[in-house]
């Protein structure tokens, strides 16, 4: 697979309307501190999280492109997914710094942040999340590494990454478990474990991406289900607030579960957009082929919902409530019944990824906010009501305006997308830009590449 | 042991005594008032807040014997000082936390604002200062800064007889020792519950025969006695006797076994799919 910058002007109108839109963002962030989170928030004793946090659920959901596309095309054999994986870690990486930032203005006492990496609470999923979410966003800088390698040919770097990442890796899941689980044991077991791995695995590794170790893939993919699910952990603790519609002793495997169907959709809305709007061919195969794996997710999500209902005898009433109803009917009942049927119609694929999109921003909705039963501070009965600030709503546009803009700028830079064979411009980069590798250039070979 | 507090309900006359006293140790500013007329009941603030850590809630019910054929009930409330905390088992930096004695406190120097504890808690006890610009959590203490023995008084050296009798003052929370009525009592926390249990049986027409947070969320260091159903004092009732942390903690606990399994399962995969693919290449050979 050989990747090129898109050829074209940087300052579109497109553009300059999104860094305006940042613009407001950034007056939203400063005016939050200046001020504070009580005068610049409709946040309350009642209502502790609001819209930030909903944003950040429901955009790291979306964010699992990054991973599933790796595991896809790189643990599963999906070679003719190649094309993407770099537009979906990018997209990935962008998304969790993003959100990042939110949780930054989120925070009451974001400058005691650190004390995160010096304390040792005993079964915090708040821990959990923070450490894991914090050592993923380090392996995807690493995964997205070899594109600044191509770009700007930094070749004595990239051996020193080849050589490296193995070790970091392999020490961040040691120290990760060791830390979860509070027993030396379970940390050499995973330094063990992994540290075999780093040992068998990369004489099989693919030298795609010039050379990421497999075993990088492999940790996205652990942290990911780990703090996926562990931000469904967060609300094991509410089942007095939350409806039990949503609220269920296995909310953590489904919002791993749901994290997959998250990211699949929107890795095929990325695609699509992606190719509208630089103009380039859409890829039907491609489109087809992540809408029949989503299918298959969702027909997975569906049933573990629908069952774990059953179980609990929640079927009946989930059904009466309207916010289930968009949630499930229309966010996924819908899609799972079109996408086989219409996988090669590409309009419709991506409507029906948005539709998907929509039901798994709709279920963190419901699980913060809409699904939430409250009854104010102690001792009850007079609860405030909660409708988003201005700054609140002003801050989370921005950050999806700021998303589309680098997603742009760096399509634009560097080397994300395929090579198109259409794209005559593409060809044209400045030959000290695309310094050839030897082992890029072996991989380079016309069978690599994706349709 | 750890230090409790019993509230026998049908001794308080919701003088707010309490309130005052907390308000005065915690050195807390007033908060805003207004008449409500809500269903968590007649009192004002009507909640709990930042600036109130205990607030005497004002329910009515019907009784034909009392004048006017209403009777007042009044409930102080306040942080529950649970045995097993929800706040503290959600706070990811152990701000919030249950020390050894009882007490369920929390240390603002350690606190990320991330008001988790808040969500968590599920009395509602916690509250954010939503006016400062480094917003603290605030809650009751337990007046934990209170058993102390002061070393001057009046920036004079204290005698020992006042040094004793200062810190038997102080060895209560401010709220049990403005008590007039002894509504409130403070001690260990078992001993209490057989109090609690001695005065059930002694009057058992006086009082519904359940102390409330004995076993609720896995017993909490308030216990409350009451002479009517304790939802009607705006208790919750269905909050289960399972410790809070247990919900959280099953998923924490596999969280180490899940990312060793998985990375070996996903090398496991990965290992064998490659084989077969090259065994395929051979064979083309």
């Amino acid at each position: 697979m050989e990747y090129a910058a898109v050829k074209g002007r940087l300052l579109t109108p497109v553009n300059a309307l999104l860094a305006l839109v940042m613009l407001a963002g950034v007056g939203a962030f400063v005016a939050r501190f200046a001020f504070g989170l009580g005068a610049t928030t409709n946040l309350s004793d009642t209502y502790p999280w609001g819209l930030w946090i909903v944003f950040d659920l429901a955009w790291i959901a979306l964010a699992a492109g990054a991973y599933v596309t790796a595991a896809v095309v790189y643990l599963f054999g999906g070679e003719q997914f190649h094309g993407i994986a770099r537009s979906a870690v990018l997209m990935g990486l962008l998304s969790y710094n993003f959100v990042v930032v939110t949780l930054l203005a989120d925070l009451g006492l974001p400058w005691h942040a650190w004390q995160i990496a010096i304390q040792r609470p005993e079964h915090s999923a708040m821990f959990e999340v923070s450490w894991c979410v914090g050592l993923y966003v380090s392996v995807l800088a690493l995964e997205f590494a070899p594109v600044l390698f191509d770009r700007f040919g930094w070749e004595r770097l990239r051996d020193l990454w080849k050589r490296l990442t193995p070790v970091y890796i392999v020490a961040a899941l040691g120290f990760f478990v060791y830390l979860m689980s509070h027993s030396p044991l379970w940390g050499v077991a995973a330094l063990v474990v992994f540290g075999a791995l780093a040992v068998i695995l990369p004489r099989k590794a693919t030298a795609s991406e010039g050379g990421l170790p497999i075993l990088a893939v492999i940790a996205a993919v652990a942290f990911s289900s780990m703090h996926q699910s562990s931000l469904g952990s967060l609300f094991l603790l509410m089942p007095d607030k939350l409806s039990h519609i949503w609220w269920s002793p296995i909310l953590p495997l489904y919002f791993f579960v749901s994290s997959i169907v998250g990211g699949l959709a929107t890795t095929i809305v990325l695609v699509a957009l992606t190719d509208w709007a630089f103009g380039r061919k859409q890829q039907t195969e491609v489109l087809a082929g992540l809408a029949r794996i989503l299918a298959g997710v969702l027909a997975a999500y569906l049933a573990l919902r629908l069952g774990d209902l059953a179980v609990r005898g929640q079927l009946g009433p989930a059904f009466a409530q309207p916010y289930f109803l968009t949630e499930v009917a229309v966010g996924a009942i819908l899609p799972l019944a079109l996408l086989v049927p219409l996988s090669r119609k590409t309009g419709a694929v991506f409507v029906l990824g948005l539709l998907t999109m929509g039901g798994i921003v709709m279920n963190r909705l419901c699980v913060v906010l809409l699904g939430m039963n409250l009854n104010g501070p102690t001792p009850g009965g007079s609860p405030a009501t909660y409708v988003p600030s201005p700054v609140e709503i002003v801050l989370s546009v921005s950050l999806i305006a700021a998303l589309f803009f680098f997603y742009l700028l760096g399509v634009r830079l560097l080397p994300i997308l395929p090579r198109n064979g259409d794209d005559e411009g593409a060809h044209e980069l400045p030959g000290h830009l695309r310094r050839a590798h030897p082992e890029n250039a072996a991989v380079t070979s016309p069978s690599a590449g994706a349709s | 042991m750890s230090k409790a507090c019993l509230v026998d309900t049908t001794r308080c006359i919701g003088c707010r005594s309490c309130q005052v006293a907390c308000k005065q140790w915690n050195a807390l500013p007033a908060d805003r008032t207004a008449t409500h007329l809500k269903s968590g009941g007649y009192q004002s603030p009507p909640s709990v807040s930042a600036k109130t850590y205990t607030v005497v809630s004002f329910h009515e019910v019907a009784d034909a014997k009392a004048p006017g054929g209403m009777r007042w009930l009044f409930t102080k409330r306040q942080c529950m000082h649970c045995e097993h905390p929800a706040c503290a088992s959600a706070c990811p930096t152990t701000a919030m936390h249950k020390t050894l004695e009882g007490p369920v406190n929390y240390d603002p120097s350690k606190c990320i604002g991330c008001r988790y504890c808040v969500w968590a808690c599920p009395f509602n006890v916690p509250t954010a200062e939503w006016d400062q610009l480094a917003p603290q959590i605030r809650k009751c203490t337990f007046c934990t800064d209170r058993a102390l023995t002061p070393e001057t008084i009046n920036e004079k050296p204290v005698d020992p007889q006042t040094a004793e009798r200062q810190t038997q003052a102080l060895s209560m929370p401010a709220c049990v020792k403005a008590c007039p009525t002894g509504a409130l009592c403070f001690g260990e926390r078992d001993e209490l519950l057989k109090e609690a249990h001695r005065r059930i049986e002694r009057s058992p027409d006086r009082y519904v025969h359940q102390v409330y947070g004995e076993k609720e969320v896995g017993g909490t260091g308030y216990l409350y006695l009451s002479s009517v159903p304790f939802a009607e004092r705006g208790f919750r009732t269905d909050l289960g006797e399972v410790a809070y942390p247990q919900h959280t903690e099953r998923a924490m606990k596999t969280v180490a076994p899940a990312v060793v399994g998985l990375g070996a399962l996903l090398g496991a995969v990965y290992w064998v799919s490659k084989r077969r693919e090259e065994k395929e290449d051979a064979a083309k050979v």
